[in-house]
């Protein structure tokens, strides 16, 4: 009999329960409620993290009533619902919807009066926790309106998750943190970045800081190059409107790659506490900077996918897609290398690539070390490989150690072999969706997995160069048309091949 | 983490004074702070080996009522010089009934419910509440309040956030006073009752104090073992929010056994498992007897009505939902340095037969990193894959294994334990109706 859960797993988490509060959702109407949210919230409630003086308290422009609100969040957890069919009616009773539209103040005022009500009603003891799923246009109005009704005024009580995108450059992010901590202190807002809640990334830390063999070679004496990878399967699907105005440097590497190359880089904190670990990641982003700032070009690629796919299942090409301007330069793909200037890692090349219809879905941080100084054995391929450790984020999530050893036989040739850690296979379940834990840590009060102020600055400062001449001088960085499915434009090759290196290919 | 104090010195007031010199301080001195929202927690703590240890001048005053080493080396000490079995654990009954009452008692402050341990002063309680009983018969009751604050590396800020009450008396004195006290709970928070000391004294007293809606913290491993299951059990059927401290100290090896079977192509042994062994220190076997329960409800085994005793072991056995027999023996090992809790689990083994002849069986031992399991991987385990894995001393001082249960608790009882209770409940009939 093959058992598909661990039975003395179950129920064996100890985690800090939440304290009463109700969770109120900006944009509860949109698309990231009922598919992330409400299900993250729903699986809190089944691993009976939820307080029972807990509401959800959904608004949005909608005319939606509490009732209209349950049946609509329902739609995307059908499955599980049929299989927890009380969990869900629980749940449902701490639900309800409140039409709001952020840009009227006596809306905000409405909402003050709904809240006082729900407090009364489950006990929720006046604790709050502010999301806002709505349009980035809408952060600062919402920040202004809630503190304006007072909403913000307590902070012990009160907080603010916002999601991504924090800007569109290192301007107006710096002026949506001046709006935002006028209406709050910076430790009531958690900037949320959904890939710092994946158990993997969390684990690069959790790899370096508990494990002794790690952290002495993890400098520029032993580590020659970096690459960092984002690579997806998908096209632009039916985000095109969003994404027109963001591409992929906006989209992805400002925010998660950034995120990624900052836990793999940043120096080890005294101990473990939100602030001494933002502290060391700002640091080294504060450190970063392109290879060539001066001439972006000649360390940047941004490519876009063409048609590609097979006669029987036809990829069309980006602008093709609904919704895109066929004449749109906007880059679904980027590479590029950066530096760090500080003594861990001055002088290592990190290479950084996202794109969408890419040959296969990975996520990856890889680690290629240097080369042993002699060459005392020949290699079974003419010269031996040099060590790497990879690091997988997504999919099968694990860590993967490559070294040599010597081929069997007569003679002493050495071989590439690898060292494999799969979660999977040591854990066999899958571990919580990342909202699941950012979720349960801005309703704890724990900042650690969220972006500070001068993180996200210092990681728009990062790309200025960029942007700028995207800008500027689009010319100047084309967007190269690559075939759907492939690993992106040859120019990207290239730009490994000018330093003898080649992207891993996962 | 050493233990704070509050800030201001606690000022002895009349108990029926008490509510409105909270509502002066509250309202005047501390204006636009109510204080934290958070929980209020009620202690029993009667520190009674303590008490007789400072007052014989053995050991230091003041009486703080925390497990401080010199109290526990001066306990162990007397285990030997009493001539008290090896295994006692120092903090027994049996160690303080041994102690004799001193003629000429040393007159040491009392400073109980004073310290706060900065693991629960982290969690900024709104209110603490100590109910400190006295050894000093006739001692009239004396009630003290200060407003508290946790120091700012604590989490706390430069406002007070909560308050401190301690109640000081003989019993008697003590129980008289109780009547303030149900008023000083604010009736909007969580509160707690932590039964700090033997669950077989002043029965009333605890039923008094814990009160259905409140949540309540007790060590099933301080009290005769029937006694401990009883209020468990009783708590849990009453839909009572129950806390075990001898069941968190449980928490690594649940974790390591748990751990041993996560890998997937490991799950299969878990239907096949034949004999489980666990190896504890003393003869307090609740602690043993909550492990193989918690085992035998996620695996759905159901007891067999049988039970022999050979020396130490204690021998019975469960039926697997495939109708197959676990024998299960629970052998109670004599120490020479028992731990200051009864009965802990020193070393546990699980033996999993494989159906097919040709296939090895597989045997987990874990054992505690205090002692070593060479009794357990004798009795020709050699055919088979052996897993043996470490399991974590958890020396945590007990304020932190209360703060962690302070935090996260659900307001109601572990499923895990609602369900482990009654089984081992069962376990202990049939062992003490064949004793009888």
């Amino acid at each position: 009999m093959i058992m598909t859960t661990n039975p003395l797993r179950i129920g064996l988490r100890q985690e800090r329960v939440i304290s009463p509060q109700c969770l109120v959702i900006f944009g509860a109407s949109g698309d990231l409620t009922h598919r992330k949210l409400i299900p993250a919230l729903f699986e809190l409630f089944k691993q009976r993290r939820l307080p029972s003086e807990f509401a959800i308290l959904g608004c949005a422009r909608r005319p939606w009533t509490d009732k209209e609100f349950r049946e609509k969040m329902s739609k995307s957890l059908t499955e599980e619902i049929r299989i927890n069919p009380n969990d869900w009616k629980e749940f449902t009773t701490r639900l309800f919807y409140e039409p709001i539209n952020l840009d009227h103040p006596e809306d905000t005022f409405k909402l003050k009066t709904r809240l006082e009500e729900i407090d009364k009603l489950k006990a929720t003891h006046a604790n709050r926790t502010f999301y806002l799923s709505v349009s980035p246009k809408f952060y600062a109005s919402g920040c202004k309106a809630l503190s304006e009704a007072g909403l913000l005024k307590d902070p012990k009580r009160s907080r603010i998750v916002i999601e991504k995108p924090f800007g569109r450059d290192y301007r107006s992010a710096q002026k949506l943190n001046r709006i935002v901590q006028n209406c709050a202190l910076e430790s009531q807002v958690y900037r949320i970045d959904h890939y710092l809640g994946k158990e993997t990334v969390q684990n690069i830390l959790v790899l370096r800081f508990a494990n002794t063999i790690f952290e002495p070679i993890w400098n520029r004496n032993y580590i020659s190059n970096v690459q960092i990878t984002s690579a997806e399967t998908v096209g632009v699907e039916d985000r095109a409107g969003y994404y027109e105005s963001s591409g992929a440097l906006r989209d992805m590497v400002q925010n998660h790659l950034t995120q990624m190359l900052a836990i793999t880089t940043m120096e080890p904190p005294g101990h473990f506490d939100p602030e001494a670990i933002r502290n060391e990641k700002s640091k080294v982003l504060q450190a970063a900077h392109l290879a060539n700032e001066l001439e972006p070009w000649k360390c940047c690629v941004r490519g876009q996918y063409s048609q590609g796919g097979t006669k029987s299942n036809p990829l069309k090409g980006y602008r093709e897609e609904v919704g895109v301007n066929p004449n749109s330069t906007t880059e679904t793909y980027v590479a590029m290398k950066l530096f760090i200037n500080n003594w861990r890692w001055q002088g290592v090349p990190f290479y950084i690539r996202t794109g969408k219809r890419l040959a296969k879905r990975t996520s990856e941080v890889v680690l290629t070390f240097r080369e042993a100084p002699v060459h005392l054995f020949d290699a079974a391929g003419g010269t031996p490989t040099s060590n790497q450790l990879i690091l997988r984020i997504q999919p099968d999530e694990g860590a993967e150690f490559k070294f040599e050893v010597k081929s069997p036989g007569s003679g002493m040739r050495s071989r590439p072999v690898e060292m494999e850690f799969s979660y999977d296979e040591s854990f066999g379940e899958p571990s919580d969706e990342g909202y699941v834990r950012l979720l349960a840590d801005a309703m704890l009060g724990d900042p650690t997995l969220f972006t500070r102020s001068d993180e996200v600055e210092a990681a728009w400062r990062l790309y200025t160069p960029l942007l700028e001449m995207i800008e500027d001088s689009p010319w100047q960085l084309p967007t190269y048309q690559y075939e759907s499915r492939t690993w992106g434009p040859s120019e990207a090759d290239q730009l490994l091949a000018k330093d003898q290196l080649l992207w891993r290919r996962p | 983490m050493s233990p704070q104090l509050t800030l201001q010195t606690p000022l002895q007031i009349p108990p029926q004074e008490i509510p409105g010199y909270l509502k002066s301080l509250w309202s005047n001195d501390l204006s636009e702070n109510n204080g934290a929202n958070t929980f209020c927690l009620l202690v029993w703590q009667p520190a009674w080996i303590e008490q007789k240890l400072v007052t014989n001048g053995r050991i230091n005053g003041p009486i703080l009522g925390n497990e401080r080493s010199e109290l526990i080396d001066e306990a162990r000490k007397i285990v030997l010089e009493k001539n008290l079995p090896h295994s006692t654990p120092p903090l027994a009954k049996e160690v303080f009934t041994s102690i004799p009452a001193s003629k000429s008692p040393n007159k040491e402050d009392d400073l109980r419910g004073q310290h706060i341990d900065s693991a629960i002063s982290q969690l900024q309680p709104r209110r603490l509440i100590t109910l400190a009983p006295s050894l000093e018969k006739g001692k009239e009751l004396e009630t003290l309040v200060a407003a508290y604050c946790p120091l700012p590396e604590e989490g706390g800020g430069n406002s007070a956030c909560g308050d401190v009450i301690v109640l000081k008396g003989d019993i008697d004195s003590l129980k008289k006073g109780l009547c303030i006290v149900e008023n000083l709970i604010p009736e909007d928070l969580p509160s707690w009752l932590w039964w700090n000391g033997n669950l077989d004294e002043e029965p009333e007293l605890l039923n008094q104090l814990a009160i259905p809606t409140r949540r309540v913290v007790i060590d099933s491993a301080l009290g005769e073992p029937s006694r401990c299951l009883d209020v468990l059990q009783q708590r849990i059927k009453s839909g009572q929010a129950v806390n075990d401290l001898n069941w968190l100290r449980l928490r690594t090896w649940r974790q390591t056994l748990a751990m041993v079977f996560d890998p997937p192509n490991r799950r299969s042994s878990l239907s096949k498992i034949v004999n489980l062994d666990i190896d504890i220190e003393g003869d307090h076997i609740v602690q043993g007897l909550l492990l193989a329960s918690w085992i035998a409800d996620k695996l759905g085994w159901r007891l067999v009505n049988e039970f022999s005793k050979d020396g130490h072991s204690l021998n019975t056995k469960f039926k697997r939902p495939d109708n197959e027999i676990v024998n299960f023996h629970l052998m109670t090992l004599p120490v020479g340095k028992p731990s200051i809790h009864p009965g802990q689990i020193i070393g546990m083994r699980l033996i999993c037969k494989s159906e097919k002849e040709s296939q090895d069986g597989l045997c987990v031992i874990l054992g505690s990193e205090s002692g070593e399991c060479m009794r357990l991987e004798a009795g020709g385990m050699a055919s088979m894959d052996l897993l043996e894995e470490l399991v974590p001393i958890q020396n945590n001082p007990v304020e932190t294994d209360v703060a962690l249960l302070l935090e996260s608790s659900r307001g109601s009882t572990s499923p895990l334990l609602s369900n482990a209770a009654p089984i081992a409940a069962q376990l202990l009939n049939l062992i003490e109706s064949e004793n009888r």
